[in-house]
């Protein structure tokens, strides 16, 4: 070996052990750093991507238009009559409602963000969202998307935040399968690419009475995740010896993530 | 280190900013182009062992930057009775030694590029792709336990490797460009002055 070669090669290993000993909060910022630097990268880019979908959107929706047009018209007719039923159901529901006394449980204080990164190329399950510390927004902070969880805050830099979804092993969330006292600890799967995702559900009952369909929320234990926040559904139940383990499709739909809502507070249940 | 190193060194960042405009494939198991490994890749088999090694640092190190999950402080890890058995993960720096592994694979046929024969190369990129997502995929099972080996695992890793090793010859082509701009030698010396190679 040359002796450059040589030299270059203690310098590299004095490098990479360097980098391996950095501290957790060190390799924290680092990566905030690197985000912070790259926002109006990741930006552009999601601009560019949204631009370009509208574009291919515009281009087969102006074919079906007429198409489309026709059947409305059609549509349209039916709708107006099933409109005038629908408004007295409505007054009806009103009443109702009113009769009961209906009050919200918990009401949750959420900032809305837009996914403006997913990396699937790789095996961690992350995504890039468009708010970040100068809204207030802290790495660990839940995230949730139309149908439930969707996550919780990784990285937050001064206006991106990357985030670990559900579907991520690393991503664990204390759940209740609901209607039964099962808990337990969920987590996303590896090895399931272009695939529709699953969780797993472990650490529940031998012989649980747990059946396909039943809903699993949130149990609001560990003080990382709001109570009650809907998961998903159970798939299957596999008693075990020692423990029983579901596989649980989410309710959030992962492939078409396109607006979250990031828990910014709780506030205390009313009344 | 020449301007032909440093320019090797701005295309590995600029690859770093690419990269998050590049697509994923749903339809191929979540395939994408990884430029970063891509570029380095490349550059690596035009250079000599020390400013690889330089390259796979910095290639590395902005690789782990983006993508590797660091433990959050202790407390923003939940209740310890609750979350008991919260998984570690691939530490932050193991994408530099995977580089630089990938650019010893990638000169031990730089004889063969330095001929002129870049094809062999494009192919051992795919190679080393491939290689280095199965490695990085073990890394994370090592840590994370639990082996699982997919169909559509093994898809993933040959899609991302074959996407990726498809636009070798346009990166070649650039930094036979640069080479040229910066008069550096990327042919074998001793071919150069048997064929009077001019890169």
């Amino acid at each position: 070996m040359k002796p450059v070669n040589f030299i270059a090669l203690v310098l590299f290993i004095c490098g990479v052990i360097w980098v391996l000993t950095l501290s957790e909060r060190s390799v924290r910022r680092i990566q905030q750093t690197y985000y912070a630097t790259m926002t109006p990268f990741l930006k552009g880019g999601s601009s560019i991507k949204s631009q370009a979908r509208n574009f291919l959107e515009e281009i087969e929706h102006s074919k079906d238009l007429e198409n489309q047009l026709r059947a409305i018209e059609e549509e349209y007719i039916k709708l107006r009559s099933i409109e005038g039923r629908l408004r007295e159901l409505e007054t009806e529901n009103a009443e109702l409602r009113r009769a009961l006394d209906f009050k919200a449980k918990s009401r949750l204080n959420v900032i809305a963000a837009r996914v403006i990164k997913r990396q699937p190329a790789t095996w961690w399950e992350t995504a890039i969202i468009d708010k970040g510390q100068s809204d207030s927004i802290g790495a660990g902070v839940p995230v949730i998307a139309p149908g439930g969880l969707a996550g919780k805050v990784d990285i937050a830099s001064e206006d991106t935040c990357s985030m670990i979804l559900l579907t991520d092993e690393r991503c664990q969330v204390s759940v209740q399968v609901a209607g039964t006292p099962e808990v337990g600890i969920l987590h996303g799967t590896r090895g399931r690419y272009g695939e529709e995702p699953r969780l797993i559900l472990r650490h529940l009952s031998r012989e649980a009475a747990i059946l396909p369909g039943m809903k699993v929320i949130t149990t609001g234990k560990g003080g990382l995740f709001p109570s009650n926040l809907l998961i998903g559904t159970v798939k299957e139940y596999t008693p075990g010896p020692v423990e029983g383990v579901a596989l649980v499709q989410p309710s959030v739909n992962f492939d078409e993530l396109g607006v979250v809502f990031i828990i910014a507070q709780k506030n205390e249940p009313e009344g | 280190m020449g301007w032909y190193h440093l320019s090797l060194l701005f295309l590995v960042i600029t690859a770093c900013i690419f990269q998050q405009f590049t697509p994923t494939f749903q339809s191929l198991c979540d395939a994408g182009i990884l430029l970063v490994p891509l570029v380095f890749l490349c550059s690596s088999v035009t250079v000599g062992t020390g400013p690889m090694l330089l390259l796979a640092f910095t290639a590395g190190f902005f690789w782990d930057a983006q993508h590797v999950i660091t433990p959050l402080p202790a407390a923003l890890l939940g209740n310890p009775e609750v979350y008991e058995y919260t998984e570690g993960d691939v530490k932050f720096g193991y994408s530099i030694i995977l580089y630089a592994l990938m650019g010893f694979f990638m000169q031990g046929l730089q004889p063969l590029f330095r001929e002129g024969k870049w094809h062999v190369s494009a192919l051992l990129a795919g190679i080393a792709v491939f290689l280095y997502l199965s490695v990085e995929y073990l890394c994370v099972t090592f840590v994370r336990g639990d082996l699982i080996i997919t169909h559509s695992l093994f898809l993933k890793i040959s899609f991302t490797a074959l996407l990726t090793m498809l636009l070798c010859p346009v990166v070649f082509w650039a930094l036979y460009r640069l080479a040229a701009l910066f008069h550096h030698t990327i042919s074998y010396e001793g071919l150069a002055r048997e064929r009077g190679t001019t890169y």
